[in-house]
């Protein structure tokens, strides 16, 4: 988890994509996924997503992604399967229908996470940052926020496990506790967490600030983010997806 | 009271961050860890506690294999004040944040009692219990996190750089009720500290490392005055052995300005 939004080297292809091609593509796999409604196609996707991972460079990385997401979708199946009514009953009160539902409601969610995930391990946040202000003509400010954000993640994962270590430190037993008492136990730790991101937003605004950050506008970046051939082959893949979802 | 066996330890995705450490310190010692940032000083104060377990060697306490006792029985014995307060502060009053701590592993004394013990240590910190404890200053959180330490009554007392970022007047309150702990109650402490002169004041003996291992052990005032230890730790000794050492013989006793003088005095001046 700590190290799932952090780049990962490399000089694949999906490296030397233009920063705003791969956000097409994540934000195009994402479309599909929600335009078919073939459980078949959905598998698909998945197997895109894999593959892409695969291609990138970052094997153990997508198949870490796919764990971590395999958790939430079995929680999400289950209740899925339980609360739907329609269909023939298989097994107690669950029925076809909830299981078929189910099974595309878990893949959707792994199909439409992985691309956002391994887009980060593919680019640099900056060149993110710099490609949407540039390309997209997002404003700075905008860009820089979001970036951001994603930049925190591991931080404050960082920052909530040296409080958990702290609280171990004083006799709160973590690991002898499951379920809802282990998250009773947590949800104090949320004021540190809050308080210490609070302090470190501020204190990150006002470093921006003093270099100068208001500053700043679309032509300040010195690198540029041109198109290349390997996008035109992206952009090809992505009308070809999309077209695949309505028509299959 | 603490014994460390050949241990090292690595972190996942890193080298040895401790290699084959080995000391004992004694009931109501008061140990300083020195080296530069990076020597593995926070970790070996975090496998003593059994926080990590080390993936060689044994860390014993009270005669107790840390990596066998539970978080509460060893929290009992073991306190640990973090170099940043707002780590351990978690609730919304000074009493409720003291109370925390005893309740964790002081549950079977049942509440009136720890409510007591709450009061006595509020009274002698100097709080009244209903302070918000994020509106506090710096120095005063961390009165607050050793405050909830102290509470439990711990045989053994770690500090992780405890004075960093603190005004002298906090970090004499912090330092002066630790050492009152050490002489009074026979408390052990164990320091991880980058000012020296604060390690000088209060510490008997100090452990220096570097990279991982044990480099020295042995009194503070012998450590400091030993130059190439020193540069290899790259640490660097408190202004007065510094100076007395660059007068040369005859000075090398003093390590106060009070005494620096006296010797000054007696010698009629400083040799040219």
């Amino acid at each position: 988890m700590r190290d799932l939004f952090q780049y990962v080297p490399g000089t694949s292809l999906l490296h030397r994509l233009n920063p705003v091609t791969k956000l097409l593509l994540t934000v195009v796999i994402c479309v599909a996924a929600f335009i078919t409604d073939r459980l078949i196609f959905l598998l698909g996707l998945l197997a895109l997503d894999l593959l892409i991972g695969f291609i990138a460079g970052v094997p153990k990385k997508t198949v870490n992604i796919l764990k971590g997401l395999l958790r939430i979708a079995l929680f999400l199946f289950i209740l899925q399967a339980l609360l739907t009514r329609k269909g023939t009953p298989v097994f107690w009160i669950v029925t076809d229908t909830g299981l078929l539902t189910a099974g595309k409601v878990v893949l959707r969610l792994m199909v439409v996470c992985m691309p956002l995930a391994l887009v980060l391990a593919v680019t640099k946040i900056n060149d993110l940052a710099n490609a949407l202000v540039q390309v997209l003509h997002v404003p700075y400010p905008y860009a820089f926020t979001i970036t951001t954000a994603i930049r925190f993640i591991p931080q404050f994962l960082s920052e909530m496990d040296d409080i958990m270590e702290a609280q171990t430190a004083r006799g709160v037993e973590f690991d002898a506790a499951k379920g809802f008492r282990k998250l009773g136990m947590i949800l104090p730790l949320c004021a540190p967490l809050l308080i210490s991101s609070v302090r470190r937003s501020e204190q990150t605004a006002v470093a921006a600030e003093v270099r100068g950050f208001h500053l700043r506008t679309a032509v300040s970046g010195y690198k540029q983010y041109p198109f290349q051939w390997i996008d035109l082959g992206a952009v090809l893949f992505c009308c070809a997806l999309i077209a695949a979802a309505i028509l299959l | 009271m603490i014994r460390l066996d050949h241990v090292s330890f690595n972190y996942p995705a890193q080298g040895a961050t401790v290699r084959d450490l080995s000391f004992h310190i004694e009931k109501g010692e008061f140990v300083a860890v020195l080296g530069a940032n990076g020597a593995g000083k926070t970790t070996t104060m975090k496998l003593i506690d059994g926080l990590i377990k080390p993936t060689e060697g044994k860390v014993v306490i009270g005669g107790k294999d840390t990596a066998a006792a539970r978080v509460s029985e060893r929290a009992r014995q073991v306190g640990f004040l973090f170099q940043n307060p707002d780590r351990q502060i978690c609730k919304n009053t000074v009493r409720d944040e003291i109370l925390f701590g005893l309740c964790s592993v002081r549950k079977e004394d049942g509440e009136d009692t720890l409510r007591k013990r709450a009061d006595e240590v509020l009274s002698d910190f100097g709080f009244s219990g209903d302070e918000e404890p994020f509106s506090l200053s710096r120095g005063q959180r961390q009165r607050v996190a050793l405050a909830s330490i102290l509470a439990v009554e711990p045989d053994v007392l770690l500090l992780d750089e405890p004075t960093t970022g603190l005004d002298y007047r906090e970090c004499c309150h912090i330092m002066d009720r630790v050492a009152r702990m050490n002489r009074e109650k026979g408390v052990t402490v164990v320091m991880v500290c980058h000012d020296m002169e604060v390690v000088l004041d209060y510490a008997r003996r100090a452990l220096v490392m570097a990279n991982g291992q044990l480099l020295a052990d042995g009194p503070v005032r012998t450590v400091f005055r030993d130059a190439e230890l020193a540069e290899k730790a790259s640490i660097l000794p408190p202004q007065m052995i510094g100076l007395s050492l660059r007068l040369g013989a005859g000075f090398e006793a003093a390590d106060t300005a009070e005494a620096l003088t006296e010797i000054i005095v007696s010698k009629g001046g400083i040799p040219v």
